[in-house]
């Protein structure tokens, strides 16, 4: 009984149409048949939300999700983030407080702290700590990538 | 994960349908965040996943009419956390819901999941037990309307019979002023599984509602009438009495990774405490008395 | 010296970039036309006998290439390992421990190997194991590893793989004259790295050789391992090491790589084995231990003798196990002054999860049951706790090891601070208490760093070096140095890492020495550059060499000043060209010596935390977690400070949240992340400060000491003290959760 669906979206940006198998999860179909390699996978249990990706604005754990169910939705992972290269507020706040050290986490980061400033462009650190809390860091840079939201907020409101 | 054939029926009739026509071998699609783990773990290898997100009539996922509100089965926890109804009159299912994993995982799970799953740690089995909740379930025979009491049999069982689906629960405002709390204890502060869930309501006639889970099959709802735990000047061994009845039937798994039986017993009476004290706290703001 | 604003500076970290915009390739990222994706066959015991493999309905699945059991393999089983060759390739006739790989499957699809790899049907004789210190010592316990596998050995007859005894002066001599002797036994859980980037491994025929891809801190030793393993030269066997998502220790030494390399081989395609996180957790873990401690103190607190035994229990294959005991061991009485010191380590195996190295090395293991024990006898002596430590620390220059590396800084001044840091001695609210402890460890012993700096004709360059760039920002740091010394903006420089073949020999990436070794090695390199350019300036303008110097970027010449690019630009002249400069750094071994070399440098860290704790529910709220390393230079300052935070708070991690859980038959049971708890954003201290003592007294680049693992060292020895001061509570083990606390108070109530 192989499946495949074909589904529409919108990711990054940019219109698709394509088939997906019906039991390949989001983070799959992302970094294996896209090659949006920026999404990464480690626990597969939503837990440590390295897949983190957001769906119509919704920040999300991709490794739980089936590719299927993006249809008709609008997708934006990390490469997604900068405009012709040119990178956000966000990212250059990250990398101008040094957030990131191996790196790894980055991406899911960045996403849960992307879908929180577009919801509340002016979070407190608790703010920060809870729509993160879904992040792990191991590296435990956790006060540096707290700052750089922070950091990140205060320039959007300028 | 193994192959299935994914079904995504736009009406209630049709997802019925297919439910009729596949058997034992289907899940159900919501939010997916313990289906796809255990799909992924071949714990789980449906023929048939049915993914209830684009069926009409369960949208819009959370309505309020008449003072009660109904949650679709597509109402995930973060709706629940956001609603404002919700928050003033069901505070416990707020407290419940916000703290059902990270962020990413609450605007996926579902409440209506969260219960059919049947882990006997689901954190809004306790609130909803203790609200009276009401699960609406569709089959081929029409619409069944169950108390969540009774719709909850054991781990991973519920009162759903092959070839329906739950589709939504209902919560009514209760008739009495009642003051409400959930609390839960967890191996660290970040997003964890509970080792005790519980969820105490007290209500202006001096009734106390005790629901909780995670130490035994399922999550139980007990009533404490004689007026004690919901009495502030009560002493400590009063309640403490009143408590060791409540807690009887806990039976706390031995084989858990999480927290011994001990604890659990113990955190039991401590949560059981501190879940009243603030239900009664809420009440006396309801009442206007502090 | 001529600053160009480098040395102190915090220049965004180069390689930054990359990692916001998620085009940062991590050995999972990169794919191969061709490629065949490998699942391991492991079976669910800890020890067991492989009676047969039954591959028929396996590779009965389409796409399916190589079903790959020891029947494939040549026999002897090959064997690798960082200090003994004693793990095998796959497991040889019998499985060791709880997730060792039985043999692999090797497929077109990731779903055709998963699937491939559930069909093949292992028989297996179940045998007796054990997985603790007590088993494994009982008489007449089963032996982990085969005696005829260690012929020669002492003590092959029993699980233990090596004593050491370190000391010096004579404790029973001298225990008499101790006012006061306290002893105390601690023990320290199984934790695992959980380095967010599981492991991953791609192997690629190429020619006659091989490439490689791997997730290892260390690639110039997998080199050789594999070269050696496969007889291929090293010239034909090219290892890739791109960053690793996270590191600490777990991914220094070869793991699966043979094992990958020979399904490479065998199918003549690309393989890639990317491990599950499960897996990753069976396959690294630090070492546990039983501590016993035994110390003797003057009334006034100063210390006349320490007895220390250490038993690590170490997993199945000794991988780094040894020297983790060798070095932690060593410097097991501390950054303190004690005439006599006797000191045992024992490492022994088990059925478990082989131990690797794990930032800190064995030193949080053992200053755990040091620190506290300390702090036991401070309450019971009366003294202050912070001050019975202070009183016995050394001067700066002080062999506090006799005949080998003295203390390399003021530690004094270190401790002070995180004494001020925590308001030590000023009153705490009610309910609350407070915890200090000090730490040491040694920096890398021996070393070999090699670093090629090419200065282009415009005046930009390009750095290589064989480090690796985990997180602790090596790349940048190499940049500053060469920003600082060829006086060009940060911009400008290249860092290349992370390939055997382009890239010149780095021993390896440990015990904080980057910055240290490495870091040197980069800056002869500079200075090599600048021999050649004093050289060239000299032709150019007709002048001495002697009467020219170059430094920082600037070469001065007959009271002229010209920048370095100028004279390169003049010097190389029409046809173009770059001026090259080698540099090299070795630290050799030192002959006799316990260590094989002493210590480069140290770091020595003071903790210092105060906390609460919920009297029902046995919670640990850490209100304030103070900790200070003596850094020597801060090279760039955010980085050490990432550094600091990050190993405080994942030093929280195993003193009150983490540790393996085994069942009766020593199979983990929390393998993964819902069971297995790191701490998260929101489980940090309400006030977290870290900070660093500059005396410019490093033997790197700039006055720098390494740093990175100094904040983890005294958590937990801090925490407990903490712990026992708000309530009286004495817990010897970890980690302290809120169910492990509620335990004591309940004990302490009967």
């Amino acid at each position: 009984m192989s499946e495949s669906v074909h589904i529409e979206v919108t990711i990054n940006g940019r219109d698709r149409a394509f088939e997906v198998a019906a039991n390949h999860t989001l983070l799959d179909v992302l970094r294996d048949q896209l090659g949006l390699t920026g999404t990464k996978e480690c626990c597969v249990v939503g837990e440590c939300g390295a897949c983190t990706v957001v769906v119509d604005g919704i920040p999300m754990n991709s490794c739980l999700m089936l590719a299927v169910e993006i249809d008709g939705r609008d997708v934006t992972s990390v490469e997604g983030l900068a405009k012709d290269g040119h990178l956000n507020a966000l990212q250059q706040a990250f990398l101008d407080v040094s957030a990131p050290q191996c790196g790894f986490c980055i991406p899911g980061q960045l996403m849960s702290a992307h879908a929180l400033l577009q919801r509340n462009p002016n979070p407190t650190v608790d703010d920060v700590h809870e729509a993160l809390g879904g992040n792990l860091c191991r590296c435990a840079g956790y006060l540096q990538i707290t700052e750089a939201v922070l950091v990140a907020a205060k320039a959007g409101q300028q | 994960m193994k192959e299935f054939s994914y079904e995504r029926p736009e009406s209630l009739d049709e997802a019925l349908q297919v439910l009729a026509t596949s058997g034992s071998d289907i899940e159900i699609l919501a939010g997916g965040t313990d289906l796809v783990i255990a799909m992924r773990d071949r714990y789980s290898q449906p023929k048939v996943v049915v993914d209830i997100k684009r069926i009409a009539e369960l949208s819009p996922s959370l309505v309020w009419d008449d003072n009660a509100v109904t949650l679709s089965a597509t109402a995930t926890m973060s709706e629940v956390v956001g609603d404002e109804g919700i928050n003033t009159h069901f505070p416990a299912l707020v407290e419940a819901a916000v703290v059902v994993g990270s962020v990413q995982i609450r605007n996926r799970a579902t409440v209506l999941g969260n219960i059919c799953n049947g882990s006997p740690a689901a954190d809004t089995a306790p609130p909803l037990l203790a609200y009276d909740a009401v699960i609406v379930v569709a089959g081929p025979d029409g619409i069944r309307r169950i108390p969540i009491d009774d719709f909850i049999v054991g781990p991973g069982r519920t009162d759903l019979h092959e070839g329906e689906i739950a589709i939504a629960v209902e919560v009514a405002v209760p008739p009495r002023m009642v003051g409400s709390a959930y609390e839960r204890m967890t191996r660290r502060r970040g997003t964890d599984l509970a080792s005790v869930t519980l969820c105490a309501t007290v209500d202006d006639a001096g009734v106390t509602q005790v629901a909780y889970g995670s130490v035994g099959p399922r999550a139980w709802l007990k009533v404490d009438e004689t007026g004690v735990l919901a009495d502030p000047s009560a002493s400590v061994e009063a309640k403490a009495a009143v408590f060791e009845e409540i807690f009887a039937d806990a039976s706390p798994s031995v084989r858990s990774l999480r927290a011994s039986p001990d604890y659990r017993r113990a955190m039991l009476r401590v949560l059981g405490a501190r879940a009243v004290e603030r239900a009664i706290e809420r009440l006396q703001e309801l009442q206007g008395v502090s | 010296m001529t600053s160009n604003g480098m040395v102190g500076a915090s220049p965004n970290r180069v390689g930054g970039r990359d990692r916001v915009t998620g085009a940062q390739e991590y050995v999972a990222d990169i794919h191969f036309v061709g490629e065949l994706h490998a699942k391991l066959v492991k079976i669910d015991e800890s020890r067991a006998r492989i009676i047969s493999i039954d591959t028929a309905k396996a590779e009965q699945v389409p796409g399916v290439r190589l079903i790959l059991t020891p029947d494939d393999l040549p026999k002897p089983m090959p064997r690798f390992g960082p200090q003994y060759q004693d793990r095998p390739v796959l497991a040889a006739g019998v499985v060791n421990y709880h997730g060792e790989p039985v043999a692999a499957v090797a497929a077109d699809t990731k779903e055709a190997a998963e699937e491939a790899a559930d069909l093949v049907v292992v028989e297996f004789e179940v045998l007796p194991e054990v997985h603790t210190i007590k088993a494994a010592l009982a008489p007449g316990a089963p032996l982990v590893q085969d005696p005829s596998l260690r012929s020669g050995e002492p003590l092959a007859h029993t699980n233990i793989k090596t004593e050491i005894n370190y000391g010096w002066g004579d404790v029973a001599a001298v225990e008499g004259n101790a006012d006061y002797v306290i002893e105390r036994e601690y023990e320290f859980p199984m934790i695992t790295h959980f380095a967010i980037e599981p492991h991953g491994f791609i192997a690629e025929p190429v020619d006659d050789g091989l490439n490689v891809w791997s997730t290892i801190q260390h690639p110039f030793q997998l080199q050789k391992t594999l070269a050696n393993l496969l007889d291929i030269p090293l010239s034909k066997m090219r290892v890739f090491a791109p960053d690793p998502g996270g590191g600490f220790g777990g991914k220094q030494h070869p793991k699966l790589e043979p094992l990958v390399c020979y399904m490479a081989l065998k199918t003549g395609k690309p393989v890639r084995l990317i491990m599950s996180l499960e897996e990753t957790f069976q396959a690294v873990r630090r070492p546990s231990t039983r501590v016993r401690v035994r110390i003797g103190l003057t009334n006034d607190g100063d210390l006349v003798f320490q007895d220390i035994e250490t038993d690590y229990l170490i997993g199945a294959y000794v991988d780094i196990a040894d020297r983790v005991a060798e070095k932690s061991s060593y410097l097991a009485a501390g950054p303190y002054r004690v005439p006599d010191v006797k000191i045992v380590g024992r490492t022994i195996l088990s059925n478990t999860t082989p131990t690797t190295a794990f930032r800190g090395f064995g030193v949080p293991q053992i200053t755990w049951a040091r620190e506290s024990t300390l702090d036991e006898a401070a309450v019971e002596l009366g003294i202050d706790r912070y001050e019975i430590r202070r009183r016995n620390l050394p001067e700066p220059g002080f062999e506090f090891v006799p005949g080998d590396t003295p203390s390399d800084g003021d530690w004094r001044q270190t401790a002070d601070k995180a004494a001020e840091l925590i308001g030590w001695g000023t009153p705490l609210p009610e309910g609350r208490g407070r915890g200090i402890a000090f730490g040491i460890k040694s920096g890398p012993t021996t070393g070999l760093s090699y670093s090629t700096v090419r200065l282009l004709a415009d005046g930009s360059a390009i750095v290589f070096s064989g480090t690796s760039d985990m997180g602790q920002g090596a790349r940048t740091v190499f940049a500053q140095i060469v920003a600082q010394e060829m006086g060009i903006p940060i911009e400008n420089v290249n860092v290349i890492m992370g390939d055997t073949a382009t890239v010149p020999y780095d021993q390896q990436t440990s015990a904080s020495r980057s910055t240290v070794l490495m870091g040197t090695s980069v800056y002869r390199a500079c200075k090599d550059v600048h021999g050649k350019v004093k050289a060239m300036a000299a032709r150019v303008h007709g002048v001495d060499e002697a009467d020219i110097e170059v430094d920082g970027g600037v070469v001065s010449l007959t009271g002229e000043e010209l920048p370095i690019t100028d004279v390169v630009t003049a010097g190389l002249g029409a046809l173009g060209g770059e001026v090259i400069g080698n540099g090299e750094m070795r630290k050799d071994k030192v002959p006799g010596h316990p260590l094989a070399g002493n210590a480069a440098f140290f770091e020595f860290n003071c903790t210092a935390i105060e906390a609460e704790v919920d009297g029902e529910t046995g919670e640990i709220q850490i209100i304030k977690h103070v900790t200070v390393g003596d850094v020597g230079t801060a090279l760039n300052p955010q980085q050490v400070q990432g550094q600091d935070d990050g190993a405080a708070i994942m030093g929280l991690g195993h003193s009150l949240m983490e540790g393996l859980i085994l069942d009766e038959q020593g199979r983990t049971r929390n393998l993964g992340a819902i069971d297995y708890r790191i701490p998260t954003s929101k489980d940090l201290p309400i006030e977290l400060i870290s900070a660093s003592i500059e005396n410019h007294d490093g033997p790197g680049p700039y006055g720098v000491k390494g740093v990175s693992e100094g904040s983890l060292l005294c958590t937990a020895p801090a925490v407990g003290a903490a712990v026992r001061d708000a309530t009286g509570l004495v817990i010897r083990d970890l980690p302290l959760t809120p169910q492990r606390v509620w335990e004591a108070m309940r004990e302490q109530q009967s």
